[in-house]
């Protein structure tokens, strides 16, 4: 089961990181890559760049035949799914296995199994794990509105396939129960083509707390410690960050236990995260698993040292894991910014444009792990997020101050990013204190997106003395009209 | 000579001169002379205003200029104002919702004829997999929505259109 040549079935900063650790330990490496895609890392690092076709690019990386048939043509005896895209999708681990080609990542019984929201919940809750009081559509749909109403207000409704905090919803007042039951369908049904509901009720300002598991199939399962992703805009995460500074020493190892129980039950393969709401009285209940890498991975890697990736690949070869629990261990602290293309001032509304400038930091303990070069395009075609810092340092208070250091010296120039928003979130004091929900940013929307100091003159200054057209007819015109210029109109 | 500048949707209108010496940019609130010489940064230079020394970033683009400054990043329209007048539009800005990325209609929530209120829900869109509600502007009267559930539309399309206001 040795695996010689891995194709990388995604695309941006998640290929460029794979191929990285996939060339390092000698694989031969390819990547897919859609006509009308920027020309990004991952391309200039794979051995081989393979064309795919799709009415739109998003479509043909969702192309199960055609991309089983690519990694059959070019001999990939293996592929990694990346995140998002066919990571989850058990229909793509049938069609690699009848292939023979090997997936790296878990089987399709448990990627079938977490995929669905509400059984996967029912499996956590049968085996002893906490979970939150909910109703599920499914049970009896004639009563579910019902239902809901007695889980009690605020709640949270979910598509049954969701994730991603597509088609979420909080409700807090009985009126608007039944149209936000609608709205949610409606989502599910385009995001996930499935209008399945289930509603659970909503844990005030509540943390969202994940736990790295690794398993290799063969019932040994380990957790690589847990990730703060409290830091959330419109249900999905911009700042994550190890250790919690919420825990205690016992809390971290109940949560932690708690998830590698999980994986456990299911005799988990590869990289998963159990994600768990936490409250603010200490006690906390599954929310789902995801059964591939996260985006966040990285701050683990930081904090423990593990490459993830490998081990993943590793578990694949059927190499098994290179570490006993024992052997894992958090050092320091690691905080990731997620750098997007959207504007913070305007609802978090993806921007687009041509990367005119890029200049990105570097140094001791900062990490960038990106999707983009210098002279691209950012179009609509995928997700706004354009790469990930990542940053280590000895303690928090430090790892904030490399963090806000290194994203101002971020350089995107031609296309909005939420650069400066990320600075005030790491500035903020409630975030410096640890004090932070869900809730965060959306609670402090006004502090956090506030104007700094007025400096349009300076800006204006330097616009005007760059507009070479300007100059110029300034400097075209006789000495003695040059002082008058304004007044010749 | 002459430029306006749009800093956060804010319009400054200035024009540029010389005094022998230095360039001097004329803002509304005062002239103020200025230097700015490249460094060996890509897109780096040093500007010199206001008695202060400042490091920036730059980038030139098509419309507007980008500026890296103090750890922040800024966009600064620049418009011709000549050009302006010459491609000046009909209809007043507040009579239309433009659309602020390409994406996909998914509900029409209002027809021609239709009175409805500033705030009210005329469309929903979805861009980059995100739902987004665009309300009325103000009160008044649909003059026309071009797109029906399902359709795609580009940047800046006009996705629906008030009658205008009678005075």
């Amino acid at each position: 089961m040795s695996i010689s040549k891995l194709l990388v079935a995604n695309r941006g900063e998640i290929a460029a990181r794979v191929l990285r650790t996939a060339k390092a330990r000698g694989l031969a490496t390819a990547v897919l890559r859609h006509p009308s895609e920027q020309e990004g890392p991952a391309h200039l690092i794979a051995d081989e760049v393979v064309s795919i076709d799709g009415p739109t690019p998003v479509a043909a990386y969702l192309d199960i035949p055609q991309i089983v048939e690519v990694a059959e043509r070019i001999g990939a005896d293996a592929v990694h799914p990346g995140y998002g895209f066919l990571s989850e999708n058990a229909g793509f681990v049938a069609a690699l296995e009848q292939a023979s080609v090997t997936f790296v990542g878990p089987t399709s019984e448990v990627i079938d199994l977490m995929g669905d929201k509400v059984r996967a919940r029912g499996f956590v809750e049968e085996r002893g794990f906490p979970v939150a009081p909910s109703a599920i559509e499914d049970d009896d749909p004639a009563t579910f509105v019902e239902r809901s109403r007695a889980v009690g207000y605020p709640l949270l409704i979910k598509p049954s396939a969701g994730g991603g905090g597509k088609g979420m919803r909080v409700v807090r007042e009985d009126s608007a129960l039944e149209s936000e039951i609608e709205t949610a369908r409606r989502e599910g049904e385009r995001y996930f083509g499935d209008g399945r509901l289930f509603v659970e009720r909503y844990i005030e300002r509540p943390r969202h707390i994940e736990v790295q598991v690794m398993g290799d199939g063969q019932g040994n399962v380990v957790h690589f410690w847990e990730r703060e992703c409290s830091i959330q805009r419109r249900f999905q995460k911009i700042i994550e960050e190890t250790p919690s500074p919420a825990l205690s020493a016992q809390q971290r190892l109940d949560i932690c236990e708690t998830a590698a129980g999980i994986a456990r039950a299911v005799n988990y393969r590869g990289a998963g995260t159990v994600e768990f709401i936490y409250a603010q009285d200490g006690s906390f209940y599954f929310l789902e698993m995801n059964t591939r890498l996260q985006v966040e991975h990285p701050v683990t890697e930081m904090v423990t040292g593990f490459d993830l990736v490998a081990e993943q690949l590793r578990i694949a070869a059927g190499e098994g894991l290179s570490a006993a629990q024992d052997d894992i261990a958090q050092s320091g602290h690691s905080i990731e910014l997620r750098i997007c293309a959207e504007d913070a001032t305007e609802d978090f509304r993806p921007a687009i444009g041509d990367i005119l400038l890029l200049d990105e930091p570097q140094g001791t303990g900062v990490r960038v792990d990106s999707g983009i070069l210098g002279g691209g395009k950012v179009t609509t075609d995928f997700d706004p997020m354009l790469s990930k810092l990542i940053v280590h340092a000895p303690d928090r208070t430090q790892a904030i101050a490399r963090a806000r250091q290194a994203v101002q010296n971020y350089v995107i120039l031609g296309v909005t990013t939420n650069t400066g928003y990320l600075d005030a979130i790491l500035a903020h004091p409630d975030f410096a204190s640890g004090d932070i929900s869900t809730g965060f940013l959306a609670e402090q929307a006004d502090t956090l997106t506030a104007p700094g100091e007025d400096i349009s003159d300076l800006l204006i200054a330097a616009t005007a003395l760059s507009d070479d057209r300007l100059v110029g007819e300034v400097m075209q015109i006789p000495e003695m009209h040059r002082k008058m210029g304004g007044w010749r109109n | 000579m002459r430029r306006i500048f749009q800093i956060d949707g804010e319009e400054t209108e200035c024009w540029l001169s010389h005094d022998g010496t230095n360039l001097i940019v004329n803002m509304p609130d005062g002239s103020v002379p200025c230097r700015l010489d490249p460094t060996s940064e890509p897109g780096g230079y040093v500007l010199r205003a206001r008695g202060r020394v400042q490091e920036l970033r730059l980038a030139v683009g098509p419309d507007a200029t980008f500026v890296h400054l103090n750890g922040r990043a800024y966009a600064i329209g620049r418009v011709d104002p000549a050009e302006r007048l010459a491609g000046s539009d009909s209809g007043a800005a507040d009579d239309r919702i433009i659309a602020p990325m390409p994406g996909v209609v998914v509900a029409v929530n209002a027809k021609p004829g239709d009175q409805v209120k500033e705030g009210q829900i005329l469309l929903v869109i979805e861009s980059m997999k995100l739902e987004t509600s665009l309300a009325a502007p103000r009160d008044g009267v649909v003059a026309e929505i071009p797109f029906a559930a399902g359709d795609s539309f580009g940047l800046k399309a006009t996705l629906a259109q008030l009658a205008p206001e009678e005075d």
